[in-house]
């Protein structure tokens, strides 16, 4: 045990004085009585002639030089150092990717982090950052380890990849001027690479714990020449001894059949299936009795498309352009403009916007866009990186004649030229609409190889294009939502739980657990007018369990202390001092007098 | 007024136990030592002329045939002395009151009885160790031995020895009103041998039984002023009431065997009312 104030011990000769007073003969009281004759008789020494009396150890003596003990210690701060990664301020950034599901990782994980945050005070902040495929800050310096410690069980692994570098650039910005900030990466390291390495000022708690697991790594729908629905499931065996597992196939929660699957080591199977699904039947391979180390891999569901068109009619001068994409994209049938579910208006005056609708240059823009001149020979400068409409598009080669010189402030630009905007996103009425400040004549853009892919997007993206196909997405992607005016957003989640989403949100995250998400619009009076359905796999790259060793580095100018909690005693010393305080105050003045003998004759 | 009426009352009913026959002046109402005109037989005795014609018993003359005369009881007033210490022990505590109105219960009862109620007071007032205080055989005399009563102030140093003295051959009873807190309390029992018996009502305070003491103490005696250094500590209290213990108990003793009936009493407001049951219980009163 050591001491932060060690002088605070030399208080203990207290104890001397206290023991004089004990020794001192106090000054006698003068108490008249009838009679001084019976009390000559109780044999008592009662006169001395020094001021002084050998010590006689009492209870009330005993008591008073423990609790004088405890205060002088109590003053001392006696402390124990323990090691800990814990810093000044400590940002715990938490996997809950996949691969942290397998063998009791995230678990061991999870209670390696509930122990540090036991140690979490005024003097030791944390913060917690969730490493799945969305990193997010669940909490952030709190001198509250319940706190910290509620946060950290509120964390589930799903069945995503994790992404360390979003996460560690969120920590990093969790930095205090003030305080040294620490980063705890409590990860099985994943197969992620990291933008460096080593991370300064991190320690990477490893979890790698490691068993044989089988995954459903493919699993897909296709109409068969039969006019039936096949299904393509593939297993693979992350383990090196030979395996076989039956798959169990289920349509609309019901068992439609099994089959059974040989696996060899570290290689996988397939199979493919008919079954007697229909357009917009849920179906499900479970793998039974697979035994294995990771269960959030051992299923897989799909919804299988088809199904009715959308209708989408084209107003205006319209060009074969825009009927062969129409006719080229899935899920999309020509209709007439009153009966069409999408418009496309080419050129001509504005019309009013009643439904989901790509403008093609009209004579007016729509509201938020300014148009204030004119632009010619521009060439394709910007296309927003990442946006799933542009996802698999190349613009490099388009050149357009002329667009119109637009300035908006409400509106997204997707595709632009310098200061011009060539392809915008926005919402009119409540309705998503695509507005092209240029002909799709005057430009080359209907010859490219990119015109179809980015029709067939920005139809999807209306809400237009393929239908009814349900993409199946890594778990942890957005689900994009079509939320008609006036309605809500209602998610239902794999596990049953549903989730009321803001009248305003176009899009919806919380999709890390693997499975069937089923979005229902509901209006004011709480009717569900409409649903989608959307399907999130398990990241097949999770399933083997990646694991490696993130390398920390001491961040520049950390303090030598740094790894030790001083863990001070002094509160439950004053806690013992001023219990036994209470003691010595029961017996000094509370304890039942003395016992009456009945005097009789 | 020291005994309320409603006492009053109660002790008209009651008369005070007597254990031996009286020597006294006066007839009366009890058993007397001397040979009288009641009407229980005592004796035979030889006719001596000037004796009671009446008195010749002619059935023994005609048997026997000698002339012998028959002897009856005499029956004679009590003197009750009533002693009340009111020294300076009894200042303290309300012992003095207490006292004051264990006497008061006596006298009346003695004076509702017929007996010759006699009051006598320790202190005296400095030229002799006690006061004789008023006497009386009736009821009529009440007021003034009431009045005589509440009149006494306490206080001052007491000896009892003088006055036990004087009491000790009393043709009567004696009654001791006092906390006996006096060095010669025991010679003062032992000597007192009233025919009649009489009755120690020893008084004592709470405080005096069970002290409420603590801590050291310089104990000054009311009396004579002197000092005594006591720690109270748990065992001397406890050797203390052993002492008071002993004390009451050797009194008693030491009363019984002097022909005194003996009651603690515990000085109070209702210390006539308790005392009176004490009596009662012990059929000291009747």
């Amino acid at each position: 045990m050591r001491f932060l104030v060690p002088a605070a011990l030399g208080l203990a000769s207290l104890a001397g004085p206290l023991i004089v007073l004990y020794m001192l003969r106090s000054k006698r009281r003068p108490e008249r009585v009838p009679s001084t004759m019976l009390w000559q008789e109780i044999g008592e020494p009662v006169s001395s002639a020094v001021p002084w009396r050998p010590l006689k150890l009492t209870w009330l003596l005993v008591l008073q030089l423990v609790v004088l003990a405890l205060f002088v210690l109590s003053l001392a701060r006696p402390f124990i150092a323990e090691a800990t990664v814990l810093g000044p301020h400590t940002v715990f950034v938490i996997d809950t990717s996949g691969s942290m599901a397998m063998a009791g990782r995230f678990e061991q994980a999870q209670a390696a982090a509930l122990d540090l945050a036991e140690d979490v005070s005024e003097a030791n902040l944390a913060s917690v950052v969730e490493a799945g495929p969305h990193p997010s800050v669940r909490i952030a310096f709190s001198s509250d380890p319940e706190a910290v410690a509620e946060a950290i069980r509120s964390l589930r692994p799903g069945g995503g990849a994790e992404d360390l570098s979003t996460a560690l650039r969120l920590a990093r910005g969790l930095a205090a001027p003030d305080r040294e900030t620490s980063v705890v990466i409590f990860s099985d390291g994943g197969a992620a690479p990291l933008p460096e390495e080593p991370v300064v000022g991190a320690t990477h708690l490893v979890f790698d714990d490691h068993a044989s697991n089988l995954a459903i790594s493919g699993f897909d729908a296709e109409p068969s020449t039969e006019g039936t629905i096949r299904v393509f499931v593939q297993v693979e065996n992350h383990g090196a001894d030979r395996r076989t597992v039956e798959v169990a196939i289920d349509i609309d929660g019901l068992p439609a059949g099994s089959t059974e699957i040989t696996v060899d080591g570290l290689s996988a199977a397939q199979r493919v299936l008919p079954v007697p699904a229909t357009p917009g039947s849920v179906v499900t391979a479970r793998l039974v009795g697979a035994d294995d180390a990771l269960a959030l891999d051992d299923r897989a569901d799909l919804v299988v498309g088809g199904g009715a068109d959308r209708g989408v009619a084209v107003v205006g001068a319209g060009s074969p352009f825009l009927t062969a994409l129409l006719q080229s994209t899935p899920g999309v049938s020509i209709a007439d403009a009153d009966e069409a579910d999408l418009l496309i208006v080419d050129g001509g005056p504005l019309p009013e916007i009643d439904r989901p609708t790509w403008l093609i240059r009209t004579e007016t823009t729509p509201e938020g866009i300014d148009l204030v001149g004119l632009e010619r020979n521009l060439a394709v400068t910007f296309a927003r990186p990442g946006d799933p409409v542009l996802d698999g598009v190349d613009l490099s080669e388009t050149v357009v004649a002329e667009a119109q010189h637009t300035e908006t402030l409400t509106w997204l630009p997707l595709v632009s030229s310098g200061e011009t905007p060539l392809v915008l996103l926005g919402e009119v009425n409540g309705h998503r609409v695509v507005y092209t400040t240029f002909d799709l004549t005057h430009s080359n853009l209907p010859v490219q190889v990119a015109f179809p892919i980015l029709g067939a997007n920005l139809l999807q993206w209306l809400g237009g294009g393929d239908a009814v196909s349900v993409s199946t997405e890594p778990a942890g992607t957005p689900i994009a939502l079509l939320t008609p005016v006036g309605h809500r957003a209602r998610v239902t989640l794999p596990s049953g739980d549903t989730q009321d989403v803001a009248p305003d949100a176009a899009t919806f995250f919380d999709t890390d657990e693997p499975g069937v998400y089923r979005i229902d619009y509901v209006d004011a009076e709480g009717d569900v007018t409409s649903s989608d359905v959307a399907v999130r796999r398990f990241v097949p790259s999770e399933s083997s369990g990646p694991s490696r060793e993130i390398v920390g580095a001491p961040a520049p100018g950390a303090s030598a202390d740094e790894g030790f909690l001083i863990r001070e005693w002094s509160p439950w010393i004053v806690a013992a001092a001023l219990a036994l305080m209470a003691l010595e105050w029961w017996v000094g003045h509370q304890r039942p007098r003395f016992r009456r003998r009945e005097v009789t004759a | 007024m020291l005994l309320d009426p409603r006492l009053r009352a109660q002790l008209e009913r009651l008369a005070l136990g007597v254990r031996g026959r009286v020597t006294a002046q006066w007839a009366g109402r009890h058993s007397s030592t001397r040979l009288g005109e009641s009407l229980d037989f005592a004796d035979y005795r030889p006719y001596q002329p000037g004796d009671d014609y009446r008195r010749i018993d002619h059935n023994l003359r005609a048997r026997l045939g000698i002339v012998m005369v028959r002897q009856f009881e005499a029956e004679q007033e009590l003197p009750l002395d009533i002693v009340v210490d009111l020294s300076g022990s009894m200042e303290m505590h309300d012992k003095a009151t207490s006292a004051r109105t264990l006497a008061a219960m006596v006298a009346y009862m003695g004076l509702a009885s017929g007996d010759r109620v006699r009051l006598w007071a320790v202190p005296g007032d400095g030229v002799r160790t006690e006061i004789q205080g008023p006497a009386g055989r009736h009821l009529a005399a009440w007021p003034l031995l009431e009045s005589w009563l509440e009149s006494r102030p306490a206080g001052g140093g007491a000896s009892l020895r003088p006055l036990g003295r004087r009491l000790a051959a009393s043709g009567g009873a004696v009654v001791l009103v006092s906390d006996l807190l006096v060095e010669e309390w025991r010679e003062v029992l032992d000597g007192l041998a009233p025919t009649a018996g009489g009755l120690v009502l020893h008084v004592l305070s709470r405080q005096e039984l069970y002290p409420p003491l603590a801590g050291d103490l310089d104990l000054v005696d009311s009396e004579t002023g002197t000092r005594l250094a006591v720690s109270m500590s748990e065992e001397a209290v406890r050797n203390y009431q052993k002492a008071v213990e002993d004390f009451a108990l050797e009194a008693s003793r030491r009363s019984r065997r002097a022909g005194l009936d003996y009651l603690l009493v515990e000085a109070g407001p209702d210390a006539a009312e308790r005392a009176l049951e004490g009596l009662a219980r012990r059929e000291v009163v009747r």
